[in-house]
């Protein structure tokens, strides 16, 4: 059916799905997807529209405290599709370790292992339209270019995919809500309504039990949904912002008896030109610089810790992207003449490239939203972001890159050049991945959590999470397809709770 | 030998080459940068290009100012031995002996070698 003007609705109305789904990024659409042609009668409810809407968007500024952060209604957008509306499509699965308590790492561990979500890839990789599910065995077939001879060591040569959405003008990255908008309309179980704003949770008298969601528009419109489930799917941030805001009963918001709601904020960490890299045999395969197709995927290659090497030094994900070509300055010139004569390489032909990386941060409680002072058009507190990075995080970095210049020359490859040393350098040239992850994070032990292994909000009834705001810890690897999965097996267990 | 013009040419092509290795090689020797005997002259024989080296050793000192050449250049000796240049650094490679010098990440004993250089 076509999707519904949330400004049409009269003011007074309750609707009564069986399941609201609050938000239409690639979580909502995944999980409504999911739930197509099941007696399951679901809404979805959409802040925005078809397209980016200023005032819309505006609902989204916060403020932004700490290490500098990109200002919070700059790095997410809020219409149907969500994020997968600026996306690059870069895609990767998280790794084994990923899932794993690490003793050396607090806070770490998923509450199950890679296992109990690689049933899903498939399917997630298919909807995000980024080809075969091949990742790391692309090193296995036929590539256009020679893989970086990287001998033995802590760092292999590993795959980003790309989703690219075929129907697309360009093939630009699949955007959820224009991709999927036909199918939805088709859903038979499912509404959607466009420009309605979720405003506030409301518990039953038994707080364990979510009553109604409030709902707004901009245009002043004011109704009550009455779902039996909920599931929230607004993404990292917002997420977190609808579950503190709903504070009328339970004073710290809904889901948050234990303070956990808002805690370990996460994103990637994209430090610029951190290192040259020298090839000295010659120019480095086209796919390390860009995007290339092979073996049906697209695809581009990155230099990884191993997972053993991680867990032997206690290092965390590092996605290593070789950018652009670079001019050596004399003495660097100098350097690798005399390093590669040394070694008995001959350097004539040697190319040097700047890396740029994508980094996994500890999780670190402080690293964190709350509600401001000040609110939205719609009444709702802002958010305020306190974002952190360690020392540890940067030093860990260091460290990975120390293995891939040692690897490098002992291969006789290349050599490396560490370009950032003072924390101020790091900061300096520090960008961030928008993917914004761990605010409701998963864990079985409620103070240590906001949801459980199935993604319900603990000592909630009727209310779950969907989105990378559940991830407890984050890994290097972009979300969108983990979360993807993730979303898949919760509409395995909502088939479950509904039957 | 019988004086047949063949063997005419081949002495001659083989005094020619001799005499233009020999010119050659004077040549090289002309032209190539000459320096001062050193103590260290051994060592710094494994260094394909001693001012580019020097340029590496002398930044790295910039930043290490303990750097006493004679201990430097007993210590490189004794782990150098006999061995290729290449083996030896191969192996440090191997054990992860490596330093940052010039922001570079080198085989120790190649950033000793150019310590040493820069120091003459």
């Amino acid at each position: 059916m076509p999707f519904i003007d949330a400004r049409q609705i009269p003011d007074g109305t309750e609707l009564t799905p069986d399941l609201a789904i609050i938000g239409g990024g690639p979580a909502g659409i995944t999980l409504a997807l999911s739930l197509a042609n099941t007696p399951i009668k679901i809404l979805l409810l959409e802040s925005g529209g078809m397209e980016f809407d200023a005032a819309t968007q505006a609902l989204y500024a916060g403020e932004e405290t700490g290490v500098h952060y990109i200002a919070l209604d700059a790095t997410r957008l809020r219409y149907l599709g969500g994020g997968t509306n600026h996306w690059g499509g870069w895609s990767r699965p998280l790794d084994k370790i990923d899932f794993e308590r690490r003793e050396w790492l607090p806070f770490s561990g998923w509450p199950f292992p890679r296992e109990e979500i690689e049933p899903y890839f498939s399917r997630a990789q298919q909807l995000i339209e980024a080809g075969p599910f091949l990742y790391d065995k692309l090193a296995e077939g036929e590539l256009p270019g020679p893989l970086l001879p990287m001998g033995k060591g802590g760092l292999y040569n590993s795959f980003f995919q790309f989703s690219q959405w075929r129907g697309s003008p360009e093939h630009l990255p699949t955007a959820f809500g224009h991709r999927y908008a036909d199918q939805l309309k088709r859903l038979p179980n499912l509404q959607l309504m466009l420009h309605a704003n979720v405003t506030g949770l409301r518990l039953a008298q038994d707080v364990r039990w979510l009553d109604h969601l409030d709902v707004a528009t901009l245009s002043g419109r004011k109704f009550s949904v009455k779902p039996r489930h909920t599931v929230l799917a607004c993404g990292g941030i917002e997420n977190a912002r609808i579950l503190l805001a709903s504070n009328e009963t339970m004073a710290a918001g809904v889901g948050n008896q234990n303070d956990q709601v808002g805690r370990f904020f996460a994103d990637h960490a994209i430090p610029r030109d951190t290192a040259t890299l020298v090839i000295f045999g010659g120019e480095i395969a086209g796919y390390y610089k860009a995007t290339k197709d092979a073996q049906g995927a697209h695809f581009r290659a990155t230099i990884s810790p191993t997972e053993a090497f991680r867990r032997d030094r206690q290092l965390l994900g590092a996605l290593i992207t070789v950018e652009q070509h670079v001019e050596l300055d004399p003495l660097g010139r100098a350097t690798v003449e005399t390093a590669s004569a040394a070694l008995g390489v001959d350097a004539g032909n040697g190319h040097a490239y700047s890396l740029g990386v994508g980094l996994e941060l500890a999780p670190d409680p402080d690293r964190r939203l709350t509600l401001g002072n000040t609110r939205d058009a719609l009444g709702m507190p802002r958010l305020k972001l306190n974002m952190t990075i360690a020392d540890g995080d940067l030093t860990r970095y260091r460290e990975v890159l120390n293995e891939l210049g040692r690897q490098l020359l002992a291969a006789n490859t290349g050599m490396l050049r560490i370009d950032r040393h003072t924390r101020a350098e790091w900061l300096s040239v520090m960008d961030w991945g928008n993917h914004h992850m761990g605010t409701t994070r998963m864990h079985e032990d409620p103070t240590q959590g906001v949801v459980d292994a199935n993604s319900q909000v603990h000592g909630m009834a009727n209310l779950f999470v969907a989105g990378s705001s559940v991830f407890p810890t984050y890994s290097a690897s972009n979300p969108t397809l983990n979360l993807v999965a993730l979303t898949l097996r919760l509409a395995d267990h909502l088939r479950g709770v509904f039957r | 030998m019988r004086r047949t013009r063949r063997n005419f040419l081949v002495v001659g092509t083989g005094a020619g080459i001799a005499i233009a290795g020999a010119v050659g090689y004077e040549g090289w020797r002309y032209f190539a940068k000459q320096y001062p005997p050193t103590p260290y002259d051994d060592l710094l024989s494994y260094l394909s290009d001693r001012e580019a080296a020097k340029q590496i050793g002398r930044a790295f000192l910039a930043t290490n100012r303990g750097f006493t050449p004679a201990n430097a250049a007993a210590a490189l000796r004794k782990r150098i031995g006999a061995r290729p240049i290449s083996n030896v650094l191969h192996d440090e490679l191997a054990a992860g002996d490596i330093v940052e010098a010039t922001h570079w990440l080198l085989p120790q004993t190649l950033v000793g070698l150019c310590a040493l250089a820069a120091t003459t």
